[in-house]
């Protein structure tokens, strides 16, 4: 582990900070646009991710009652951080990540949970029915695709033999492209990845016609913009790894472009293939199929391992 | 076909199965028969309707007949309110109807016997102040919670609040 | 979560578009029970009537709804035409039909995008929706108006159909049909939208009967319960529609039986343009109305619109009752939600496609004068 000479850059510019902002305001844009076309809707203009992020900003927040009011405003600071730190040791537009040691990857997933824990708890420690169910649902569904996400990310380290988002990294661009040794992990990987994100088919926990806006129903202005703004960060942060896991690696600002975007249609299509899976399909989606598949995945890896072994 | 027979026998049908009840009976269209029963019997009626499965509760109206000058020869009448039960089947429709005065605007609620008809008395009794015993539920259904006790919007009576005539949307 | 929970839905939510309130009991994701407030954008219509003469009563009906506007006024026209022993000449009563189910075409697809919308499947949505305004265009090129068509008279209808409407509106429902099958297609064979629809919401045949459900959430429990075919009116005698009837009882036969109608609507819709009869568009219409008391039942897109109309040989009705479809199918929501999931509630409320203006019609707020 080097130490950076420019620590504060990178925290506040690139990765983390403002280049994270900014690549998670534009994703945000690319995928409600492309959302739109498939919908035969015109979709938003360029710059309206960051039109709403600064009206959010400029407005006031308002203290529900019978909140804890410590909690209901460190919440949003947690998700952004943890969503802001993760990026670290991610290879973000192709560069190499920032930090790198051995059991990043875990600690990344970790981070990524921490962001959606923070969600689930801010909808708690209000009053709100409808943050409260919202709050039950995101923790449901949080138990139930981690599980299968974490084995679909598991498959390309045990293929790297290493815990090191760079090294899996490197290991992936070296070798034939993941997508096409491991599908199963792959597909079980990006599907996870919708269903961190909470975006359809798997948006049980903030079913607007259900339960209005889920678990951040009672959350405005700063609070809300702040939990936006770290789910866009998530989205990049999870295309970035499933690009770099699957798709032969990211090495270059261009090879990241081409392989986050490409992902990202598909994640724009399959948000409108599908409807609303209700909270009880989720988990027996994820526990019934899900899990089994990418652990299926991983015997398949562990086992040709072994055989690859043998034979040489 | 039989079954057109039947349909032709099917307002017979009807009012053989509750005969014994009715105190006056009409056919104001080709298709409907109205009959006048009293308030006493409106349950066996409408249970034997039930038993021998004629028709669904189509609708329950409300008529308002509030106190007229008495013409000649004849005594002042109490303003009273007409309920009427509207049981359809195919094209018939069979119609009972039950008087209430304002002294004593009670009737029974049929929703044992038929529990859709709970939305459709609940209007009722907001409407035309009748009230109806034994309804499930019997909070405000239609009329705003600000409404006052004993103003029924649907009797001729009312007219409209004071300051609601002079123009004012409060 | 042991504790019992009330979740309240409306009257502003974003999940109903209009106002009504529900208190939905759950524990956990499960609903243990369901009530019902209504009356938020009450009008007064019923008392309203008894001041307006006949003639304007027409345009205060058909101001009871929105989707369905059509239907109010052909209705009360109808019941009028019955007390007055006036008959609308042939073309008129054509017409009456012909926009009857192009205002059904638009009404189920304005449906379909709305439980698809609920369903979380908002690509269906944008889809039928954007389909629906081939018809709605249609409507307005027949009438003028895209909603409120105002195409009643008392005694006839207000305008008729030039051979170039005719080829348009074929042409129109030709590529409707086509888009109509497809939305069968996906509403039959996409297994999440399955997911949310097919063993939801079962309503028994026997539950549907006794509960006095009406129109197509009846139609889809197997109770064979339809105006159009029971009591013919307009010129359902000379162009037959068939019921389309589905046993399952559940919300995906709902979506079956509201998408097969159209494909009858549609091909009425052909059958009159093709064989319009000649004649005149309107009947004369006595001023004052005789008296006595007329019922008068037509088949709305959503069920069966019940006008007991009432004359004291005026100018004015003594009284107009009107029982819409939708007051009539909410005993079957609130019977069938216990037992389900929070999710599948809003489903459910859109099964049987409920209007609430149509439901609120009674109260007067304000005095109109």
């Amino acid at each position: 582990m080097t130490l950076n000479l420019n620590p504060l850059i990178v925290l506040l510019i690139f990765p983390g900070g403002l280049f994270l902002i900014m690549a998670g305001l534009a994703y945000e844009y690319l995928d409600r646009k492309l959302v739109a076309r498939f919908q035969n809707r015109i979709g938003p203009r360029w710059f309206q991710p960051l039109a709403d992020l600064l009206k959010l900003l400029s407005k006031e927040e308002i203290t529900p009652l019978g909140v804890q009011r410590g909690l209901f405003y460190l919440l949003p600071l947690f998700a952004l951080a943890s969503a802001l730190t993760a990026a670290l040791y991610v290879p973000m537009a192709g560069l190499l990540p920032a930090y790198a040691f051995q059991g990043d990857l875990i600690v990344t997933i970790y981070l990524l949970s921490v962001l959606t824990l923070s969600m689930g708890l801010a909808g708690a420690c209000t009053v709100d029915r409808f943050a409260l169910v919202g709050a039950t649902r995101t923790l449901t569904q949080l138990f139930s695709y981690e599980a299968p996400f974490m084995l679909a990310l598991l498959g390309p380290a045990i293929a790297a033999q290493t815990w090191q988002i760079r090294s899996i990294n490197e290991y992936a661009s070296q070798n034939l492209w993941l997508l096409i040794a491991q599908p199963i992990g792959f597909l079980v990987a990006l599907v996870g990845l919708m269903g961190k994100l909470e975006l359809p088919p798997f948006d049980a926990p903030e079913a607007e016609t259900e339960i209005v806006a889920g678990a951040l129903t009672e959350y405005s202005g700063r609070g809300l913009a702040l939990f936006r703004l770290s789910k866009d960060i998530e989205l990049v942060i999870g295309l970035t790894l499933v690009a770099a896991f699957y798709l032969g690696g990211i090495h270059s600002p261009l090879d990241f472009l081409v392989k986050t975007v490409g992902l990202l249609l598909v994640v724009a299509l399959l948000q409108t293939l599908f409807a609303r899976l209700r909270i009880d399909q989720v988990v027996g989606l994820w526990w019934r199929i899900g899990t089994i598949l990418a652990v299926i995945q991983l015997i398949a890896i562990v086992l040709g391992r072994y055989v690859g072994n043998l034979i040489f | 076909m039989s079954q057109e027979v039947m349909q032709e026998d099917l307002l017979r049908q009807a009012l053989d199965a509750i005969r014994s009840w009715i105190r006056a009976e009409k056919t104001p269209q080709p298709n409907r028969v109205d009959v006048v029963i009293d308030r006493e019997d409106l349950l066996t009626v409408v249970e034997t309707l039930r038993r021998i499965q004629w028709g669904y509760l189509s609708a329950i109206t409300g008529l308002d007949h509030p106190v007229t000058e008495p013409a000649e020869g004849e005594s002042a009448q109490e303003g009273h309110v007409e309920v009427l039960y509207h049981f359809c089947e195919k094209d018939k429709v069979l119609t009972l109807r039950v008087s209430v005065p304002y002294s004593d605007a009670v009737l029974p609620s049929i929703c044992g016997i038929l529990p859709s008809a709970t939305l459709f008395e609940r209007e009722l009794s907001e409407m035309f102040g009748v009230r109806i015993e034994g309804t499930p539920d019997t909070s405000r259904l239609l009329l705003p919670d600000n409404w006052p006790e004993g103003v029924y919007p649907l009797r001729k009576a009312f007219t409209g609040f004071p300051e609601a005539k002079e123009g004012s949307d409060e | 979560m042991s504790e019992k929970f009330v979740i309240p839905i409306g009257p502003q939510h974003p999940a109903l578009k209009e106002p009504s309130h529900f208190e939905i009991f759950v524990d956990g994701e499960e609903v243990i029970n369901a009530t019902l407030r209504l009356g938020y954008v009450h009008r007064g219509i019923e008392k309203g009537a008894e001041q307006r003469t006949w003639t304007q009563n027409l345009y205060l009906m058909e101001r009871i709804c929105g989707i369905c506007s059509h239907v109010h006024a052909l209705a009360f026209a109808q019941g009028v035409e019955a007390l007055a022993g006036v008959q609308a000449p042939p073309r008129a009563r054509a017409i009456r039909q012909l926009v009857a189910e192009l205002e059904r075409l638009h009404s189920h697809l304005l449906w379909l995008g709305v439980a698809a919308h609920e369903a979380g499947f908002d690509a269906l949505f944008m889809y039928s929706w954007r389909d629906r305004e081939t018809v709605m265009d249609l409507l307005e090129l027949l009438s003028g108006n895209r909603v409120n068509y105002s195409a009643n008279l008392l005694g006839g209808v207000k305008f008729d159909v030039t051979p170039d409407q005719k080829v348009r509106i074929l042409d129109g429902v030709s590529f409707l049909e086509e888009r109509v099958q497809y939305y069968l297609n996906v509403v039959n064979s996409d297994e999440t939208f399955l997911g949310r629809t097919r063993g939801v919401g079962v309503l028994s045949r026997e539950e549907a009967e006794r509960l006095g459900a009406v129109g197509p959430t009846a139609r889809a429990s197997g109770v064979p319960r339809d105006v159009r075919v029971d009591v013919p009116y307009a010129a359902y005698t000379e162009f037959p529609v068939r019921m389309v009837l589905s046993q399952q009882g559940d919300l995906q036969a709902r979506f079956v039986v509201r998408l097969e109608e159209l494909f009858e609507s549609i091909r009425v819709i052909r059958e009159i343009l093709n064989n319009l009869p000649e004649s005149e568009l309107t009947a004369r219409m006595p001023r004052r109305i005789p008296a006595g008391e007329v019922i008068s039942r037509v088949e709305a897109p959503r069920g069966e619109l019940f006008y007991f109309i009432v004359s004291n040989g005026s100018d004015k009705p003594e009284r107009v009752k009107v029982r819409t479809p939708s007051l009539a199918n909410w005993g079957t929501v609130l019977a069938t939600a216990p037992g389900h999931k929070l999710a599948d509630i809003p489903m459910l409320v859109a099964g049987i496609d409920p209007c609430f203006s149509c439901n609120d019609r009674t109260v007067v707020v304000k005095t109109v004068r």
